[in-house]
């Protein structure tokens, strides 16, 4: 489903950061913002409210490099966790080609958790899209809590059959980070002429 | 259905950008794009005498995000689409139309640009990128990537990312 110019000999994917409300999904791109070179990164984009919750999307453009020839570059989204803004979600998840569940580790936030999932498959399905069907990473995020829940216990609840890759992560700190969306790049990369 | 790439290659990428340079002498505009629903830039094109571009990336992305919102408030008001989409402000202005199911021609344009032919032309000029992306979509091009990419994709991806 990635997008190719040919003309311009550029490969171009688009990879989503999911998960429920202040779980961390900005953080993770302004973390990766800050660190990414000059010149392999363009310009951010948020979409934000007055108190800096995502309103409609963050976008976040990285250039990889050329690969036999094609300029190959990541378009990083992130959607808007509150409930209420379920229809921008199901608007950026369009064209997908590999997600980023940023799961909190909070104990009031477990079943947050759980219903973005429920809620991420049932957008995904109106593009005809199932999970399985694509690259999805899990990250744990905020694991400094004092009280964060064990990542199993956040993993039985989104993930009980273990199928995607597990990170544990701070995002404040970038612990986990790049781990996250490097994981999530190279299966994305995977499928690259396969499909 | 999963949505299909849309993929402009030769003969196709030549007439796509034809249709962007009359677009852009017809009505005046600095810039012209076509790209895709996801917000992927396919083709664009310059004015000669135009400024350097706003980011084109961010460009496509919020257009692309704009036009799905539209879509969707349209269909909210029980219409099929609302097809075309006109911003304006003191100096500069934004006319965005829908290229067929899967792609839009943005055009931006100065207050030296009449709206009405920004809007005439441009309805014309997305309206034979329309006959253009269906055509790439009825005939995609078999995308010769193979292992050595993907390896080498990885290479850099440790590059940027660490090992």
């Amino acid at each position: 489903m990635s997008t190719i110019n040919f003309a311009n000999r550029e490969i171009n994917f688009k990879i989503v950061y999911y998960g429920p409300g202040l779980s961390g999904k900005t953080t993770n791109l302004k973390w990766i913002y800050s660190k990414i070179p000059e010149g392999r990164k363009g310009e951010m984009v948020s979409l934000a409210t007055e108190d800096e919750r995502t309103l409609f999307f963050d976008f976040l453009p990285l250039d990889l490099g050329e690969v036999k020839g094609f300029k190959t570059r990541f378009h990083l989204y992130t959607v808007p966790g509150q409930v209420f803004y379920n229809a921008s979600r199901k608007l950026i998840l369009r064209g997908v080609d590999g997600i980023v569940f940023v799961a909190d580790s909070a104990p009031n936030r477990l079943r947050a958790n759980a219903e973005s999932m429920r809620n991420m498959r049932e957008n995904l399905a109106e593009y005809g899209l199932k999970v399985e069907d694509l690259p999805v990473v899990l990250q744990v995020n905020k694991r400094d809590l004092p009280e964060a829940l064990p990542v199993e216990m956040v993993q039985a609840v989104v993930d009980p059959e273990g199928r995607f890759p597990v990170f544990e992560a701070v995002a404040t700190e970038g612990k986990g980070v790049f781990e996250t969306l490097k994981e999530v790049s190279r299966l994305v990369l995977a499928r690259v002429g396969t499909t | 259905m999963v949505e299909p790439s849309l993929v402009l290659y030769g003969a196709l990428y030549q007439r796509a950008m034809d249709v962007l340079q009359e677009a852009l002498q017809e009505t005046g505009a600095r810039y012209a794009l076509f790209i895709d629903r996801k917000g992927f830039v396919l083709a664009h094109k310059e004015a000669l005498w135009a400024p350097k571009p706003p980011p084109l990336d961010s460009l496509a992305t919020l257009v692309a995000g704009n036009a799905a919102a539209t879509q969707a408030l349209a269909k909210l008001l029980g219409e099929a689409r609302f097809q075309e989409v006109v911003h304006q402000g003191e100096r500069m202005g934004l006319y965005v139309d829908e290229a067929g199911e899967a792609a839009l021609l943005v055009l931006v344009f100065d207050e030296n640009a009449p709206l009405g032919k920004v809007k005439l032309h441009g309805k014309r000029a997305a309206e034979a990128l329309a006959r253009i992306a269906e055509e790439a979509l009825a005939n995609p091009p078999k995308l010769n990537l193979d292992t050595q990419y993907r390896e080498e994709a990885k290479a850099l991806l440790d590059e940027l990312l660490g090992n």
